[in-house]
């Protein structure tokens, strides 16, 4: 892979765990699962127009919903 | 100059260097900096006496500031300062918003306001109470009364508060109400009579940027609250008057990373007053955090069209709730964090 490639998607990665990391810190005080969430990503999936796999970012938010779950 | 001394130089040694300094007749100050000792030499020092201390070995770095400011020097602290305003942290790698009505206007509504900047997500409510106002004519506000008002909405929601002061005189009554933070406005950033007296209040200043100052003059105003004994200044850059009039002013963002550079001091950018367009509020407050700022200062109204004082300005409280949205991805992206609530009580 070209090291400007490799540097882009270094950047992207970072941004995301940074922005993982804050959704994780806004649902710190909140308990309980949110009844809104399914129809939210249904509304992400509706306004996707790619190239990202449908159904992996369904697979994908319903990790970052595990992840940001307090243990 | 500033003076940087190696870490664990021996509080003696400090003191015989400051002594040194002193017996020339040079006035010192010594930095709250706890990772090693530093102190300012205020006066200007003669090159031997310069040499000199740059020769000792507990000296490890000898700084001349190009400009004459030395405590809110960025050398002056080993990292940027975080300001504490009531329980929220400005500076120090998180992000805050700061929101409320450009005037109070009432204890009704700006409760009202309030309750919607909470829910927004905002950390600091802001408000005027004494405003000062290009018209005579226009809405002057409603002075302590207002003061009073802003800090029961505050208190009600958990928001810390700031609002402006335009006197000297009016001190004791910011202090006797509570204010968790002086704001100093544009036109008197280089009111130095107020800057002395706000300096003494032994609460944290929001020091706008005069709308034709210089960086440097911004800057040395700042000093004279720190040397006259307020440590805790956040320093907002507010636009700058320029020949361009498709805005009320020109939002000088090219300033943040110098500042970065220049001072240790936090950095908010107040994008409403150089905008005086809604519209364009939310791009400019993203670009305020994507260059460097600690937060952005807005101004909110249920309904601006009734507002007292710029209307035109004023965010709808789902516009404010967007932009802090965008604040908390921008502070994300920038390896920083968005500041959490503040408690539900507050000072």
């Amino acid at each position: 892979m070209e090291p400007a490639l490799r540097h882009q998607l270094s950047a992207l990665d970072r941004a995301l765990l940074a922005l993982l990391n804050e959704r994780a810190r806004l649902l710190a005080g909140v308990a309980g699962d949110d009844p809104g969430r399914a129809p939210a990503v249904d509304d992400l999936l509706r306004r996707h127009a790619g190239p990202f796999e449908p159904a992996a970012i369904r697979a994908v938010f319903a990790a970052v919903d595990r992840g940001c779950r307090k243990p | 100059m500033i003076l940087r001394l190696r870490p664990g130089t021996p509080d003696a040694k400090v003191q015989a260097l400051r002594d040194r300094c002193e017996r020339e007749g040079l006035r010192t100050v010594l930095s709250p900096e706890s990772a090693r000792p530093v102190f300012a030499v205020v006066d200007k020092a003669p090159a031997a006496l310069a040499a000199e201390l740059r020769a000792d070995p507990s000296v490890e770095e000898l700084i001349q500031p190009q400009g004459d400011w030395r405590l809110v020097h960025r050398s002056f602290r080993e990292r940027p300062t975080t300001v504490k305003i009531g329980g929220v942290r400005v500076g120090g790698g998180e992000v805050v918003v700061i929101a409320g009505p450009c005037s109070v206007e009432g204890r009704e509504l700006v409760l009202e306001v309030a309750q919607l900047v909470r829910r927004a997500g905002a950390q600091l409510l802001r408000g005027g109470a004494f405003k000062p106002r290009t018209s005579p004519y226009s809405f002057q506000g409603f002075g302590v009364e207002g003061l009073r008002q802003l800090k029961d909405a505050g208190a009600a929601v958990g928001l810390p508060v700031v609002s402006e002061i335009m006197d000297a005189s009016n001190v004791p009554a910011f202090v006797d109400h509570a204010i968790d933070c002086l704001q100093i406005g544009a036109r008197n950033m280089q009111n130095f009579t107020l800057l002395k007296a706000v300096a003494t209040a032994g609460r944290p200043v929001l020091l706008k940027r005069g709308l034709a100052a210089t960086v440097e003059e911004w800057l040395y105003s700042a000093e004279y609250l720190a040397h006259y004994g307020c440590a805790d200044v956040v320093l907002c850059e507010r636009g700058i008057r320029t020949f361009e009039t498709a805005t009320r002013n020109t939002l000088d963002l090219t300033i943040l990373p110098l500042l970065r550079e220049w001072t240790h001091l936090p950095i908010l950018v107040d994008p409403a007053h150089a905008a005086g367009i809604a519209r364009i509020i939310p791009p400019l407050s993203r670009a305020a955090i994507a260059a460097g700022a600690d937060g952005v200062a807005v101004e909110v109204h249920p309904r601006p069209e009734e507002a007292r004082s710029d209307g035109p300005q004023a965010l709808l409280p789902a516009e404010l709730t967007a932009l802090v949205a965008d604040a908390r991805i921008m502070a994300a992206v920038t390896g920083r964090s968005f500041h959490p609530p503040p408690a539900a009580a507050c000072s």
